[in-house]
């Protein structure tokens, strides 16, 4: 059961893959919510969307791989840029000529190409949690990723032969570092289940897109000429804040620090993470700067 | 708006932010026992949220307060024994009438003419005494997941003597005077462990340890006590003379009183029963939501009255 239902939903077909949308309210401006890593469907938001549609008009969608979309086992959807392609074709689809993207983890690069080659299309970029290549690796150095494992210890079960042989005993290994507040029960269950919602198979494809390097992501960031925020837990054990810190000063946007917040805050301080949205959203439908 | 931390007898244990903070608060004195109360919003029509045991204090209500008080005004305070009212010895300070008697205190000391009274668990005890005794004072009884003898307890609880030492901890055996002063904090982990049944409730459990903590094992035995003086008959009498409209909410899992208690009251009182299907013993915590339109329902109910 939701707390609220969509008032319109679609899909966009992008070279035989199906995107599955949906849209909340009426208000403006709209709000694209976009996905994250294909190991969670756009449920993850499902504490902003009853709070935001009141004041805005929200779209969020499946990205590939998981939720009602399809289930591509080649990389070349999850590339960032038919990932941003894809948001694109979502926004015609709806009939949204701009909008104000927010972000969640690796969805960070496809806001960043958007902004950078779409900025038309982009009032302002709100960034939660980046995973962003500017400095940091996003996850601590584990064995290879495509060598069978030797160990089944923390970080060694992200590994392809891993996550074929054990994907549930992973998603749960997974979440439980992304949720590093206490009382994440709720949060980590969800999340558990959208991961077996997708599959090991999609999981890997997904691995196999190109990721951006840290000159391609600079270059996105100097392009962007949008307002921007980025929210980043203290705490956050996936990617850390200084990824956050680092997207901030190379836009030239703002930088809230949740004190103890880990990697997925929307989840577990929605209230304080729909305030901040809504006032910076507010402020773009007023065209004030934020 | 005020920090908790500087209100007159703030307690030493530091508080966690709160949704809304109180409009007023003050103290209702009765025999030299003080009893801390807060009022919040200022509705035509007080919503009173009663103390239950004292093993807990106010807060237990923290998730109807912000809600309620944008309807209604409402007034809670802290049973003796716990958060910032006083902690009076021996078990004949702890009775259902002292309790009753407090609650009043704390009308007059606000200048509540009258009050839809709502209550959890072993708060049914003084909410029913004051629905019968105070008729003019109490236009409605909510009642949450009672506390009553009406029907027979789980069997599981009635193995063990809560007073005689026993010579096992396991489960209900806990629940037992000499285990507290042993190992408090075990047993209010294992207790509230079979309140809240529910998956994923860590933090309701981690709050509800936290406020038992400020009680001392001492006057929780003492507490204790003075409710097992409360005699089934003498309840039975009072339940027979409530005449305002009453409504039980019980979850059918609660695993510290039996539904069927729940619905002996409901047919008592003459009242309405609403079952929570799934829902363990403080559904006020775990399916607050629900809880909170129930009551809002029920106050809407008696408007005619409540003028």
């Amino acid at each position: 059961m939701r707390a609220r239902e969509p008032d319109a939903e679609g899909h966009v077909d992008r070279d035989g893959v199906k995107l599955h949308y949906e849209v909340f309210g009426a208000g403006s401006p709209t709000l694209l919510l976009l996905p994250a890593w294909n190991v969670v469907n756009a449920r993850f938001w499902k504490a902003q969307v009853p709070y935001l549609a009141r004041h805005f008009r929200v779209v969020t969608y499946d990205g590939p791989g998981n939720g009602r979309s399809s289930r591509p086992l080649d990389p070349a959807p999850y590339s960032y840029e038919a990932e941003g392609r894809s948001a694109v074709a979502v926004l015609d689809d709806t009939g949204t000529d701009r909008s104000v993207l927010v972000s969640l983890s690796m969805g960070a690069d496809w806001a960043l190409w958007m902004a950078a080659r779409h900025p038309e299309r982009v009032l302002g970029s709100v960034f939660i949690g980046p995973s962003v290549a500017l400095g940091e690796p996003e996850v601590p150095e584990g064995p290879p990723f495509d060598e069978p494992y030797v160990s089944t210890e923390g970080w060694a079960k992200y590994n392809r032969h891993y996550w074929l042989d054990h994907f549930e005993d992973f998603l749960e290994f997974f979440f439980a570092q992304c949720f590093s507040e206490r009382h994440s029960t709720k949060q980590i269950e969800d999340c558990v289940g959208w991961g077996l919602e997708s599959t090991p198979e999609v999981l890997i494809a997904m691995e196999g897109a190109p990721r951006p390097d840290e000159a391609t992501v600079r270059g996105w960031c100097a392009a962007s000429r949008c307002p921007v925020l980025v929210v980043h837990g203290d705490k956050d054990r996936i990617s850390p804040l200084r990824s956050g810190r680092a997207l901030a000063e190379a836009t030239g946007g703002a930088l809230v620090v949740v004190e103890g917040g880990g990697h997925i805050v929307l989840a577990r301080d929605p209230v304080k993470v729909n305030l901040l949205i809504r006032e910076f959203a507010g402020a773009l439908a007023a065209g004030r700067r934020p | 708006m005020t920090a908790v931390e500087e209100l007159p007898g703030a307690r030493t244990v530091p508080e966690q932010t709160r949704a809304r903070y109180p409009d007023a608060i003050g103290y209702a004195e009765r025999d030299g026992v003080r009893l801390f109360w807060e009022r919040y919003g200022d509705g035509e029509t007080t919503v009173f949220l009663l103390p239950t045991w004292s093993i807990v204090h106010a807060r237990v209500w923290k998730a109807q307060i912000p809600y309620l008080a944008r309807h209604y005004r409402v007034l809670t305070f802290d049973g003796r024994g716990n958060g910032r009212s006083d902690r009076p010895a021996g078990a004949g300070a702890y009775t259902e009438r002292e309790f009753a008697a407090d609650a009043l205190a704390v009308l007059d000391a606000t200048a509540t003419r009258r009050a839809v009274l709502v209550s959890l668990s072993c708060g049914a005890l003084w909410a029913t005494l004051l629905a019968a005794d105070h008729p003019d004072r109490v236009t409605g009884a909510f009642y949450i997941c009672p506390a009553v003898g009406l029907a027979p307890p789980h069997p599981e609880r009635a193995v063990h003597s809560f007073l005689e030492p026993l010579d096992t901890d396991e489960g209900w055996a806990r629940y037992n005077q000499h285990y507290w002063l042993r190992d408090y904090r075990g047993f209010l982990e294992y207790f509230f462990g079979r309140c809240l049944t529910e998956p994923h409730s860590t933090k309701q459990h981690e709050d509800c340890v936290g406020w038992a903590l400020e009680i001392a094992p001492e006057t929780l035995i003492d507490s204790h006590r003075g409710l097992l003086l409360c005699g089934l008959e003498q309840f039975r009498e009072s339940c027979a003379r409530v005449r305002c409209p009453v409504l039980v909410v019980h979850g059918d899992e609660d695993a510290i009183r039996p539904h069927a208690q729940g619905a002996a009251l409901a047919e008592a009182a003459g009242g309405r029963l609403v079952t929570l299907a799934g829902v363990g013993h403080l559904p006020q915590a775990r399916d607050p939501v629900r809880v909170n339109l129930l009551i809002r329902e029920f106050a809407e109910s008696l408007n005619g009255r409540a003028t």
